[in-house]
């Protein structure tokens, strides 16, 4: 089952991503929200930087992928990569809790 | 820097005052077509087919306009917009969903050459393309002011927000402002999260909307026309219309991509 966690920005947009953990990877991460991204076209840079990532990376680790992909390639605008790693940490934290819930 | 009333500078409003203006007034047109549109007249101006251009929009139905990275499902109830006839499109630019009913919304659209917004951020181009607006509603007695990133909002509530799109040497930057709301249709029709309102105070009352209806008295034609007013007195304008080639290419893109499922739903 998918897992899925948000960050709004104080004064800016809405950033949410959804994935499934597979083997302790991040796997099919989608990125949506209310931000901007200049230019549209690089939105699958977005989920592309967090695929395969580790799920024991912390904030700052994701946030230097999403960081590093974008680079030239795109700016956010409303958002930011540490907004972004902030809703994937959310989203692993909502998983766990699931999972202790559940016996495991 | 505030010398004319917005946070325009001189030289802003110079700028404005170059470009040679054409004004597409008001034609109800089928969401769709609203969307390929601005497709297309933003390409145009971009590439110089088109001169810089105001167009307001006009609506045949209701519908949901998404934000281009927004997921159908957490900003939809589908099942309750389908049962009102409300159709789902999802416009070029990015930022939030906006529920609309014809005669309930006032919307525009700028297109303009990049070179307006010439060395600015992001950011503060949504000021640049926002700072009329705001004079011309406190004209109506409205105390509106320019809220970061993209909205414009009053003391009795939000009023509307702006979103923008690049192309190849032009800016797309479009305003919706709500003139009458539905509000318990649209709290049927959108989902509405708590993260969405987590900087607005502890209450959703704080991220209450004031719809013009209720701030001015006034018709929603006599403010569409008070704004072009605006517009004419300080930046001049003249009227247009959208040629058939122009119109021929929207209907194509509203057919092919549009109101295309792989579009609309390309983040389900």
């Amino acid at each position: 089952m998918s897992t899925r966690g948000e960050y709004k920005m104080p004064g800016g947009k809405l950033i949410a991503v959804e994935f499934d953990v597979t083997n302790g990877e991040l796997r099919d991460v989608v990125v949506t929200g209310d931000f901007f991204l200049y230019p549209e076209e690089a939105l699958p840079l977005l989920g592309g930087a967090l695929e395969g990532s580790p799920t024991t990376l912390d904030e700052a680790g994701y946030a230097a992928r999403v960081r590093t992909a974008l680079h030239t390639k795109g700016e956010l605008v409303g958002s930011s990569p540490e907004a972004l790693a902030a809703a994937v940490v959310r989203a692993l934290r909502a998983r766990a809790g699931l999972e202790r819930d559940d016996g495991h | 820097m505030d010398t004319d009333g917005s946070g325009l500078t001189p030289d802003e409003v110079a700028r404005w005052r170059a470009l040679p203006w054409k004004l597409l007034p008001a034609v109800p047109r089928a969401p769709v077509m609203n969307m390929a549109l601005d497709e297309v007249l933003v390409e145009r101006v971009g590439s110089n087919e088109r001169a810089p251009t105001l167009r307001v929009w006009g609506w045949s139905a209701p519908c949901v306009v998404l934000g281009r990275f927004q997921s159908v499902r957490n900003e939809v109830d589908e099942e309750a917009a389908a049962c009102h006839g409300i159709a789902i499109v999802r416009r070029i630019s990015g930022g939030g969903a906006m529920f609309i009913e014809p005669e309930g919304a006032i919307t525009w659209s700028l297109y303009a050459p990049e070179s307006m917004a010439e060395g600015r951020t992001f950011a503060e181009s949504y000021r640049l393309f926002d700072a009329w607006v705001v004079d011309a509603l406190r004209e109506l007695g409205i105390d509106a002011w320019y809220a970061p990133l993209n909205d414009i909002t009053s003391t009795a509530g939000k009023i509307g927000g702006a979103a923008q799109a690049r192309r190849a040497g032009a800016v797309l930057h479009h305003t919706t402002m709500a003139y009458a709301m539905n509000m318990p249709l649209m709290l049927e029709v959108l989902r509405i999260g708590k993260e969405k309102l987590s900087d607005k105070g502890v209450t959703s009352a704080d991220k209450r909307v004031a719809p013009l209806r209720q701030q001015t008295h006034l018709p929603r034609a006599a403010i569409i026309q008070h704004m072009i007013q605006h517009f004419r007195q300080r930046f001049g304008i003249n009227e247009s219309y959208l040629t058939p080639d122009e119109f021929a290419d929207a209907e194509s893109r509203a057919r092919e991509k549009f109101g295309t499922r792989a579009w609309t739903h390309y983040l389900p």
